[in-house]
């Protein structure tokens, strides 16, 4: 990554390249501290006109209504397994598909490339029905695998690719040189290709469970049963009785948003670079 | 490594030839992609040309191509369709506009880069069905903060019913869905930024060009592989764009313009139980898919040609 030097600015410069950076921090984060105020307003604040801004004290009683008033702490076990199984069996899966596309002598390796990206671009309200009458018939509603196992499929191409394009990154010569001291491919693949690709492993790893983490409508549909809800349909459970209980929404939100700004707050740096480096998908 | 049996005098075990390897390596993948995606997306085209209604469930049997004639006659699925289009043009266009600025921003050395990262990453890390649910509250006639701002800044005397009024519903949700994915345009873009060479800003610098020269005639040319990249999945993404305006409907009942096609293959299968002609619209969202990557495809390899 390339530093460049501040020497050579002129004010102007440095003034449009600060309000360039300020309209990126205060337009990403913006719509999440307006959840925040929000969930520690009382409902009598939140009917002033103009809008008071800032709440008078820190009520915390919104955030306790969450996990009173809808089991939140079960629908974040729930997403917690879920996404995290997902992920693993999505990665499983593919780290070996990827490194046979990347590396092997392949014959029919551009059908099998475009076959992965076909399996991509079907919609998934369109899988929706299909796959509820399969998860019915294979007797898995209601059950952590009715998830698991649509995510980790639906996912597994973007993992796929963004794992080609790290194998694809990694000179041929030291698995050559690997396998000259006598090591087998497959020694080669887990003792000198796996840990050199560590970084692209994590970058999609971290895209599958986001994606799995994220998803709503098949997690709306196949699993009904309030135990069973994920995060993401939990947040839109919070119903009052004439109108959208919105501090109550907002805190549902907010903790619902926190691990994922954790999680990209941590991992950051090689989110972008990993992002970046392989291929992305919304 | 080709030689179907490779015996080395040092290892007994018979090591595999490549094309067993690759089979092997390949199984997990194939039997989770055809074991759980292939059937039901079978099923899809099957059922398009069959009728099948729960609500009428003595009208079933195969129809052939009948649901596709009943759907090209559908005012509603033209609407969809429109809406769709409509919306895919706007947001796509102004996800580029926002993004390649933020991914500027965000390119910038300095003390505030990792704050800038998250910020980046937050819209995309998003779940969608949770941004239209932030965007409704945003946009709120009566307590939303973008009334008040405009309000205050003297652009407008009264609030405006953003989510109940026809046009305005349709700008809301577009400023949600660019803010949901300009980022996404950024990371790809930052991508293509961070593998730009120093050496050819600088060259262009020394020639004496000005920095909105700089970026129109030489960064922005050097870009045009990972913003191909990034239209076709935003276009993808966009055509089959279903949490958004899902969220927005439950907020603004009876809104027609922000029927994407997505939401109404959605109400046709789950809220009118028409299964065989929601199958119907099903393969024609694909269709559009696959003609959007296929003239994408098709631009990008005259692209590398020319």
């Amino acid at each position: 990554m390339e530093e460049q030097t501040h020497e050579n600015l002129s004010p102007a410069q440095r003034l449009g390249r600060a309000a360039a950076l300020a309209a990126l921090i205060v337009g990403g984060f913006f719509p999440f501290i307006w959840m925040l105020l929000t969930s520690l307003k009382t409902e009598g604040e939140l009917q002033k006109f103009p809008v008071q801004y800032l709440p008078s004290k820190l009520d915390f009683s919104n955030y306790a209504r969450v996990f009173s008033e809808q089991p939140f702490a079960q629908f974040f076990f729930n997403s917690l397994t879920v996404s995290l199984l997902s992920t693993v069996l999505c990665i499983a899966a593919a780290v070996p598909a990827a490194y046979a596309l990347a590396r092997l002598n392949l014959r029919g390796r551009g059908l099998l490339m475009t076959a992965v990206v076909a399996f991509s671009m079907f919609p998934v309200v369109s899988l929706l029905i299909p796959l509820f009458r399969l998860m019915r018939g294979a007797n898995l509603l209601n059950t952590y695998p009715a998830l698991i196992l649509p995510y980790a499929a639906l996912s597994l191409p973007i993992g796929i690719l963004t794992l080609v394009a790290f194998f694809s990154a990694i000179p041929r010569d030291l698995e050559s040189a690997a396998m000259v001291d006598g090591t087998t491919r497959v020694g080669a693949l887990t003792r000198v290709v796996l840990p050199l690709s560590a970084p692209g492993v994590v970058t999609a790893a971290l895209l599958v469970f986001v994606n799995s983490w994220n998803e709503f409508l098949l997690a709306l549909s196949f699993n009904t049963k309030l135990s069973m809800r994920t995060v993401s349909v939990g947040v839109t459970l919070y119903q009052g009785e004439f109108a959208f209980p919105w501090p109550l929404i907002a805190a549902a939100v907010v903790v619902a948003t926190v691990p994922l700004v954790l999680l990209i707050a941590i991992f950051q740096k090689r989110f972008v670079s990993g992002l970046t480096a392989g291929g992305v998908k919304a | 490594m080709t030689t179907p049996n490779p015996t080395p005098a040092r290892r007994p075990r018979r090591e595999p030839s490549e094309a067993q390897l690759a089979a092997l390596l390949l199984l997990p993948a194939a039997a989770l992609l055809l074991g759980v995606l292939l059937f039901p997306m079978l099923t899809t085209f099957r059922d398009s040309l069959y009728l099948n209604k729960l609500t009428e469930p003595w009208l079933t049997g195969f129809v052939g191509l009948k649901q596709y004639a009943q759907m090209l006659e559908d005012p509603r699925f033209g609407q969809a369709l429109r809406n769709t289009l409509f919306f895919g043009v706007m947001t796509v266009g102004g996800s580029f506009l926002v993004g390649i600025p933020m991914a500027l921003a965000a390119h910038l050395p300095g003390r505030t880069r990792g704050l800038a990262r998250v910020a980046l990453l937050l819209p995309w890390a998003m779940p969608p069905v949770i941004t239209g649910l932030i965007f409704a509250w945003l946009f709120n006639a009566q307590y939303g903060v973008f009334n008040d701002l405009l309000v205050r800044a003297g652009l407008i005397d009264e609030p405006l019913r953003w989510l109940s009024t026809p046009g305005l519903s349709v700008l809301a949700m577009v400023v949600t869905i660019v803010w949901k994915t300009s980022s996404f345009v950024a990371l790809i873009v930052l991508g293509g930024l961070q593998g730009i060479p120093k050496e050819m800003i600088e060259a262009a610098q020394v020639d004496g060009a000005t920095p909105t020269q700089t970026f129109f005639r030489v960064i922005l040319p050097l870009l045009a592989p990972s913003l191909a990249v990034a239209f076709i999945f935003r276009t993808i993404s966009a055509v089959q764009v279903f949490d958004i305006p899902y969220t927005f409907i439950q907020q603004a009942p009876a809104q027609g313009l922000l029927e994407t096609l997505g939401v109404y293959i959605y109400r046709t299968g789950i809220e009118f139980l028409d299964f065989g002609y929601a199958a119907t619209l099903s393969v024609a969202l694909f269709a559009l898919s696959l003609a959007v990557t296929a003239v994408y495809v098709r631009f990008v390899r005259d692209g590398a040609n020319s």
